[in-house]
């Protein structure tokens, strides 16, 4: 167990869930006595390491896919030709202009042979993906202006765009629909017949244009909140729209074939084995014929989950029988490509006569947009990732509509449902507080999840147990003070005019460690003779800093400097499998498998050292790049070591170490959001003054890169409260296309963030550490509503907040 | 058309269209630390020293750049032999992904030259032309603000040597050193 929250009331760690058999959920785990270590004992952990690939981006020499450019004498550049239209059938695809312009390579259109009709997810989930099979690589039907028709290569990037220019289409156009609740109704134009989807994921209607319907529970909610009085019951409603990923590197590919006639992919991905099976079903190749390779990648947050342009790029070079770089532009990323689901959300409670919350019911309502790719599985993480906040809650339910528009598709992002998720339950719970009477934030250390808790919300729309976990760290409380404290929250005061308010709002929040039952990753750790290691890994790193957490724990297990540690990942014919980087997964599951390597590694170390030093293995132990004897002082480096292995007269071993890990764990790691905004009465205006988070993600491997993982986060998700979101004219015409429409936050737009590190002790992660990378997107939404209505006593239910919204609600209440 | 660059102290010549903007010019050479973002000036991933102007390429016209001077990130440092503003940007982490940091140094640095010695608010304002989705800015800003001290330290320290270069700064900041550092 880790350090225990505070918590003066005598807990029995089973209420509210004592139907669940709880010895398959023990407190206790097995853990290696090399997992737990003290401050004073940590060598590579929990240290400044310098970030593995910082040299080579400071001096512009990190390659990104569109840098290997140089490496292709003969590079076709590519532009794809997308629907101006919402809904319709491309009846004729006039390509003979374009075909016949100087340095055009190919052309490609639906009907090309270079293209196959195979209906395909680009979801880059595992297999089989819990998405729908409701892509092409290119579409004759066409669901929202952006969809994709056909593709051009050419010898540069401006001939492809002008020859693109050139082609002609003729469309039958059909009735579209835009909005979530119109989509449903029974004259809606329905967006999919039956034989243009397969794999069908839970409950989908296509004729009302559901992608889905799901729902579960457990206790009796329904009861308790038709029993209870009416005032002893609150629903709220709240809105989300879309958020763009703003992914620095735009989606780029390179597809080539190489001198043993195999497919060749260097693509700026987080999934590069999911991308290989992905792209041989779609082409029917072989997946020993495809190889994919991750170079550095400019960030994916989650929108380099999906296989966006890879099957386009390589239909092309068949065509073009050249190397191919398909490149999109900002424009694409914004109208054409994926976005945050919009929702729409309401969720009831009903409080028992001690004033605690008896029962919770969520319901969402999910815009998939024109295709299904994570639709079901984002709405259904809405509660799976907010209700574990509140495992003591006897009675939950949750129910999820996820409905087609013919608008930009939705797909994975960072918090994945979860952003959403927290912006409801911690709005409603900090509402509820107020209206009980309460401090809200008394109300939530008393209501939130603690150590020890078991939490079935999780599993709450599984049909058994298998997946309810139980809670084995959780520093929420010290998150909490810890956050209370830096935003002063004892003594916010308040601004000398008297229409100006400073309010103080917190949001808990909460998300997982990897995808529970439904994660793999591998790792081999090779010796060499100098006692440096080279590690192939699966693990994706597309910014964060995996590589060199990676090298940390190496470091760790084997006392070598983790500069001595060389990191070869994410290339599918040298790395072992990893499901990729998603669902905050890399740390927790792919760090796992690189510390089973290297205890592998360290045993043969430990077994040659243990000959050349004539001592038993058992009383050798590794450190400062040795390994050393405590009972003789002996010791022998880990060169000699290297050397010996690999040159010794009467014996002579490669030293290697695999590991893998799979696990039905995902311990959620916890935080606390804070913020103070003045708000001017007269106006509305709002200006948001400070952000604190403080996180629990376990023991952090690497501090500064987790305080980096918390700003950034933060950042996109003050975005999300303040100012991203997309616009559509009323045929659905995309109206935000760049940077500047769309409002990510500057420098001087986004206001100071403060990051703090609590440390717990994870039991079943890689030195006690859970996940962080979704974490901190979570908690502006709901901190700022709660924020406005400390300030002014407003409750603010939609985002992005528009000073018009405070505006409106204050005239309401002041009954204008 | 041909382009002529005083380019990073060398003088280069290039074939360019006369749609090309500087971005493409520098890329299509193998000056790929400069990255394409947006084409459209908002982004700053391509920023570039033109003329001691910290300029976005991607709208810089080639024709327009044609006989100017201009400093990318490959004649700031080496991997071995770090810039002050690099070596400041790996010591406070202030990078994940990498895609930003070669234009936020260029703009960084030309911020240096011209105010060696910003607030934290002149340091937002400074860079507000270029965006980072990975780090929140607020390691960006610490590192500017430790270049900037560095930066002073270095050339403090050389004038007290009796005025000789540094060998650290031969940049394109503009902070002269040894050479009227206060």
């Amino acid at each position: 167990m880790s350090k225990p929250d505070e918590s003066g009331e005598d807990v029995d760690p089973d209420d509210g869930v004592v139907d669940l058999q709880s010895e398959d959920h023990p407190l206790e785990r097995d853990e290696p006595a090399d997992n737990r270590k003290s401050a004073a004992e940590r060598e590579a952990i929990a240290a400044e390491t310098e970030k593995y690939d910082a040299r080579k981006i400071v001096t512009g020499e990190a390659k990104y896919t569109a840098d290997y450019r140089t490496r292709f004498p003969e590079l076709a550049e590519a532009t794809i030709v997308r629907s101006g239209i919402p809904h319709g059938r491309v009846i004729d695809v006039d390509t003979s202009a374009a075909a016949a312009m100087d340095g055009v390579h190919a052309v490609i259109t639906p009907w090309s042979e270079e293209v196959p009709d195979t209906l395909y997810s680009p979801s880059g989930q595992s297999y089989p993906e819990p998405s729908p099979w409701d892509t092409r690589v290119l579409s004759e039907h066409v669901r929202y202006v952006g969809d994709r028709i056909a593709a051009v290569a050419a010898v540069d990037a401006e001939t492809a765009d002008r020859a693109a220019r050139k082609i002609d289409i003729e469309y039958e156009e059909y009735d579209a629909v835009f909005d979530i609740w119109d989509a449903t109704d029974p004259e809606a134009p329905q967006l999919f017949a039956p034989e243009e989807v397969e794999n069908e994921t839970t409950g989908a209607d296509y004729e009302q244009n559901l992608e889905s319907h799901f729902e579960g529970e457990y206790g009796d909610p329904e009861g308790v909140i038709a029993d209870a009085d009416e005032e002893r019951v609150l629903e709220t409603e709240w809105e989300t729209p879309y958020q763009s990923h703003c992914v620095p590197e735009p989606h780029t590919s390179i597809v080539y074939t190489d001198e043993d006639d195999r497919y060749n992919v260097i693509t700026a991905t987080q999934v590069p084995y999911h991308t290989r099976r992905q792209l041989s079903h779609v082409f029917d190749v072989a997946i020993r014929d495809i190889r994919v390779v991750k170079p550095r990648v400019g960030a994916g947050f989650g929108s380099k989950q999906e296989m966006v342009v890879e099957p386009v790029a390589l239909a092309l070079h068949r065509a073009a029988g050249i190397p191919v770089k398909l490149e999109c532009t900002r424009r694409e990323e914004f109208y054409a490509l994926r976005n945050r689901h919009p929702m729409d959300l309401t969720m009831r409670t009903a409080v028992d006569e001690a004033g605690d919350p008896a029962a919770m019911d969520l319901s969402v309502r999910e815009n998939s947009g024109a295709y299904g790719t994570h639709g079901m599985t984002v709405a259904s993480n809405v509660a799976t990732k907010a209700f574990p906040l509140y495992p003591r809650v006897p009675n939950m339910r949750f129910e999820g509509d996820v409905v087609h528009t013919n608008l930009p598709m939705g797909a994975a992002q960072r918090g994945y449902g979860a952003p959403q998720g927290m912006f409801v339950v911690e709005g409603h719970m900090d509402e509820l507080a107020r209206q009980l009477g309460e401090d809200p934030i008394e109300f939530r250390k008393r209501q939130a999840v603690r150590e020890g808790d078991l939490d079935r919300a999780a599993a709450i729309l599984k049909d058994d147990d298998r997946f309810a976990r139980r809670i084995r760290s959780c520093g929420l409380r010290e998150c909490i003070e810890r956050g209370a404290a830096a935003i002063g929250y004892d003594d916010i005061g308040q601004p000398d005019d008297p229409h100006r308010h400073r309010g103080v709002g917190m949001a808990l929040c909460a998300q997982g460690s990897g995808v529970a039952g439904k994660e793999l990753g591998a790792a081999q750790l090779k010796m060499n003779e100098d006692g440096s290691f080279v590690l192939q890994v699966g693990g994706v790193d597309v910014g964060s800093g995996n590589d060199t957490m990676f090298t940390q724990i190496v470091g760790e297990v084997l006392g070598c400097d983790p500069a001595d540690v060389v990191v070869k990942s994410s290339d599918t014919d040298f790395a072992p499998f990893d499901y990729g980087a998603y669902a905050s997964s890399t740390t927790y599951i792919s760090g796992r498998a690189v510390k089973k390597a290297a205890r592998e590694a360290r045993d043969r170390v430990l077994e040659w050292a243990s000959r050349m030093l004539d001592e038993p293995a058992r009383d050798l132990e590794t450190g400062g790049g040795e390994v050393y004897s405590e009972e003789s002082g002996a010791s022998v480096t880990l060169e000699e070591v290297g050397y010996e292995s690999v040159y010794g007269d009467e014996d002579r071993e490669h030293i290697m170490g695999q590991g893998h890990h799979a696990t039905d764990e995902s311990p959620p790691p916890f935080g606390a959001q804070f913020l103070t905004a003045v708000v001017d009465e007269t106006t509305g205006e709002y200006e948001v003054e400070k952000l604190v988070f403080a996180a629990d993600c376990g023991v952090a491997i690497n501090p500064p890169l987790v305080e980096g993982q918390i700003e950034g986060g933060v950042h996109m998700s003050y975005e999300f409260a303040t100012s991203g979101t997309l616009q559509f004219g009323e045929a659905g015409q995309p109206e935000t296309v760049g940077f500047r429409q769309y409002g990510m936050p500057r420098p001087d737009e986004q206001p100071p963030i403060e990051s703090i590190v609590v440390e717990t002790h994870e039991p079943t992660g890689p030195f006690g550490a859970k996940s962080i990378g979704e974490l901190p997107t979570n908690g502006v939404p709901p901190a700022l509503s709660n924020a406005i209505r400390d300030a002014v006593g407003v409750r603010i239910t939609e985002i992005p907040i528009e000073p018009e919204d405070v505006k409106a609600a204050l005239a309401a209440r002041d009954g204008a | 058309m041909q382009v002529e660059l005083e380019l990073n102290g060398d003088t280069e010549r290039f074939e360019a269209a006369k749609t090309d903007s500087l971005l493409d010019v520098l890329r299509k050479n193998g000056y790929t630390g400069a990255k394409r973002g947006c084409d459209t000036g908002a982004c700053g991933f391509c920023t570039v020293i033109v003329d001691g102007k910290a300029r976005n390429s991607c709208v810089v016209p080639a024709s327009k750049a044609d006989g100017s001077t201009v400093e990318t990130i490959e004649g700031l440092g080496s991997q071995s032999d770090l810039h002050p503003v690099q070596e400041a940007f790996v010591d406070n982490t202030a990078l994940q992904c990498g895609f930003c940091i070669p234009g936020m140094i260029m703009r960084s640095t030309a911020l240096l030259g011209e105010d060696p010695d910003p607030t934290r608010d002149e340091i937002r304002e400074g860079l507000s032309e270029n965006l980072c989705r990975c780090t929140g800015y607020e390691k960006i800003l610490d590192a500017v603000e430790d270049a900037a001290d560095r930066m002073a330290d270095e050339s403090g320290a050389v004038a007290a040597d009796g005025g000789h270069p540094g060998s650290g700064c031969d940049g394109p900041c503009g902070c002269e050193p040894g050479g009227g550092g206060t």
